[in-house]
């Protein structure tokens, strides 16, 4: 026998605040695909792929009426695609993301990520080729993500890579100059990649990881930010330390959710159950945001003094309560600060609260990184390398994962509105201070050493 | 042994359970299974109680209002037959329903109305209106080939009409979010790692 009161709290998450599966992300190992010809490969990844998720959406539906829980998303997940074409020509590259962006529309996911090529030590001709044909890919596909791993704790920071992408975003966004360059959106730039996230678009199936396994990316901002909200009105006079509590306790059922969702899902494909990612994952509606979080616990203009103190304390209380839910947590897991998919943090750009030097501090302690930020379209590659070098080396000091997803519109300046629709949102566009500062140091090269791990203040 | 189901009603107060549950030990009855609640000052107790040999239903319903004389008992004694009953919906599985919304004289009878036309057994129901709010939570089996979609869907329709919002919710996820126990799925878990599906 249920305590109504417990039902009802539970159904109140749904109803009242927004919790949801933001996604069921299936990852499957292509490497078996390989074929020294290209139509063989894409025949092979597309037959793959149908095998394992051919019944991902079906499944999907019926867990979701199982359990009465929306499931947002529904994407899939591929290795490096880097690794698993390298033996091809640029060509061969573009025909396998045109596969990929097929395969994912007949499978019903919204989502495909992969096209994805880790050089944080050094890169492979096929590596070149495959960040080479970004600008087309990113431009010419809908479903297709991509990813580069720049950097790692153990290898360095690769500066080549980071440089070269700088002008791959350039030209992304000029071939999606009609859409604010939402080509860019679709691309992230890591340091320390997680091998197992189901977030887009930054995931992909990374090594030692089974043939096919179910990853969940779990939402709940808004309920967190209710209990927050509820636990402040009921005593006004709480500790950060009650709050952090309270954040626990809620991250704890959220948790909850997403680990059965993804159990079921994963048992009814007969397929293994990897982990659930705890990120708290905003959406540009209101009462979905990061940001109304810090503000319920009292940061009311966002990026003031006391942000990033905020934010560390609800992104260890999350990890905390998520950690006693589940064994099986992974991915990124932590709080998202993706500026125009989240209200709240898009309004405080607009007020002209919330700087770039803000956010890059309030990245050193929450997941993932400079998330969905528009920039001037006349920022330069170099400019543009340099803010993701910045990113890249607070992870890779701070044994963390970070990530720069920058958009530069084309056309429009500091102050002027990007919009890039959906999930993706819409934000003011932030400026960059002392933009071409750094071409100097980004044009050097190379790579920066890895940091040493003693000696850590 | 013989199974007897007894209900016993009364205003409420201190004493009821002891004397109740006094006589039927008097009696040689064992309690296999009991459920006790108050509604609006009334408390209602049902007991599933066991006895060696069979009894007279007159006789044992008299016992207990004479034994409870100052608590002015209404009780009812069923003879439950000595065979085990069958479950009355098969290889069904639990669901919570919920239905919240405006306060309306016969929505209950209504709702559990688009259940039986479905085959659904109510096996636990609590609802109340406070305020002109109607709430109810039930348990419920649903038959192993029915959607719960289906269920949702037919209550929407109903509840529509009187704004009225229903949700059909495997009790899963009820364990999963008030239960620190590990998480319980309807079918067998994969062993990690291994896909049941080679490519």
């Amino acid at each position: 026998m249920y305590r109504t009161e417990d039902v009802l709290a539970t159904l109140g998450m749904v109803r009242q605040h927004k919790l949801d599966v933001r996604t069921v992300t299936m990852g499957i190992d292509l490497q078996p695909c390989g074929s020294p010809d290209i139509k063989t490969l894409c025949d092979a990844i597309r037959a793959r792929i149908i095998h394992y998720a051919g019944r991902l959406a079906a499944v999907c539906r019926e867990v979701e009426a199982r359990y009465g829980i929306p499931i947002v998303n529904r994407r899939i997940a591929l290795s490096p695609i880097a690794a698993v074409a390298a033996a091809h020509t640029a060509e061969g590259y573009v025909a396998i993301a045109k596969t990929l962006d097929e395969v994912a529309a007949e499978v019903e996911v919204d989502l495909v990520g992969g096209f994805t090529a880790l050089v944080q030590k050094g890169w492979t001709d096929g590596d070149r080729r495959l960040i080479g044909v970004l600008p087309e890919v990113l431009s010419t596909t809908k479903r297709v993500c991509s990813s580069v791993n720049v950097g790692t704790t153990a290898a360095g920071i690769n500066m080549d890579a980071i440089l070269a992408i700088g002008h791959v975003l350039k030209d992304a966004a000029a071939r999606t100059a009609d859409h604010d360059g939402f080509g860019c959106a679709k691309l992230v730039i890591f340091a320390n990649a997680p091998t197992d996230n189901p977030f887009m678009a930054g995931a992909f199936h990374g090594a030692g990881e089974p043939d096919c396994v179910i990853n969940i990316g779990v939402s709940g901002p808004g309920v967190v930010k209710a209990a927050v909200e509820d636990l402040v009105t009921r005593e006004p006079k709480v500790t950060l330390g009650q709050i952090a509590e309270e954040i626990k306790s809620t991250a704890f059922r959220v948790t909850r959710v997403g680990e059965l969702i993804g159990r079921e899902v994963a048992s009814r494909l007969g397929v293994a159950f990897g982990i659930v990612d705890l990120s708290l994952a905003p959406t540009p509606q209101v009462g979905d945001s990061v940001g109304e979080i810090l503000q319920a616990m009292g940061v009311v203009r966002l990026g003031a003094p006391g942000s990033t103190a905020a934010l560390a304390l609800l992104n260890d209380a999350v990890k905390k309560g998520g950690s006693f839910a589940s064994s099986s947590v992974g991915g990124l897991s932590g709080a998202f600060v993706a500026v125009s998919e989240d209200s709240a943090l898009a309004d405080a750009v607009e007020r002209g609260d919330l700087t770039l030097a803000k956010l890059e501090a309030m990245t050193a302690v929450c997941s993932v990184g400079l998330d969905m930020i528009a920039v001037p379209g006349d920022t330069d590659a170099e400019t543009l390398a340099a803010l993701i070098a910045d990113e890249a080396a607070i992870g890779v000091i701070n044994h963390k994962t970070t990530a720069s997803r920058l958009i530069p519109v084309p056309g429009k300046g500091a102050g002027d509105r990007a919009v890039f629709g959906g999930l993706f949102g819409e934000m003011v566009i932030l400026p960059i201070h002392a933009a071409g500062g750094s071409t100097a140091f980004v044009r050097h090269g190379g790579r920066i050493p890895a940091p040493l791990s003693s000696l850590r203040n | 042994m013989h199974t007897y189901i007894v209900t016993v009603t009364a205003l409420d107060r201190v004493g009821i359970v002891q004397s109740v549950t006094g006589t039927i030990r008097d009696q040689g009855g064992n309690i296999v299974e009991l459920s006790q609640t108050v509604l609006r000052d009334y408390f209602t107790i049902i007991l599933a109680v066991e006895f060696p040999e069979g009894r007279n239903t007159r006789t044992l319903s008299a016992a207990i209002i004479a034994n409870g004389g100052k608590f002015d008992l209404n009780v009812e004694v069923i003879d439950a037959g000595t065979t085990a009953q069958q479950p009355v919906v098969p290889n069904a599985e639990r669901f919570i329903i919920t239905v919240l919304g405006p306060d309306r004289a016969g929505s209950i009878h209504e709702i559990s109305g688009c259940l039986t036309s479905h085959g659904v057994n109510i096996v636990d129901l609590h609802a109340r209106s406070e305020e002109g709010t109607f709430s109810l939570v039930m348990e419920a089996f649903l038959p192993h080939d029915l959607s719960p979609t289906i269920v949702r869907e037919e209550l929407e329709r109903y509840g529509s009409e009187f704004g009225l919002e229903s949700y059909v919710q495997h009790e899963n996820i009820f364990l999963a979010t008030t239960e620190p126990s590990p998480v319980r799925v309807g079918l067998a878990p994969t062993v990690e790692g291994d896909a049941v599906v080679p490519h």
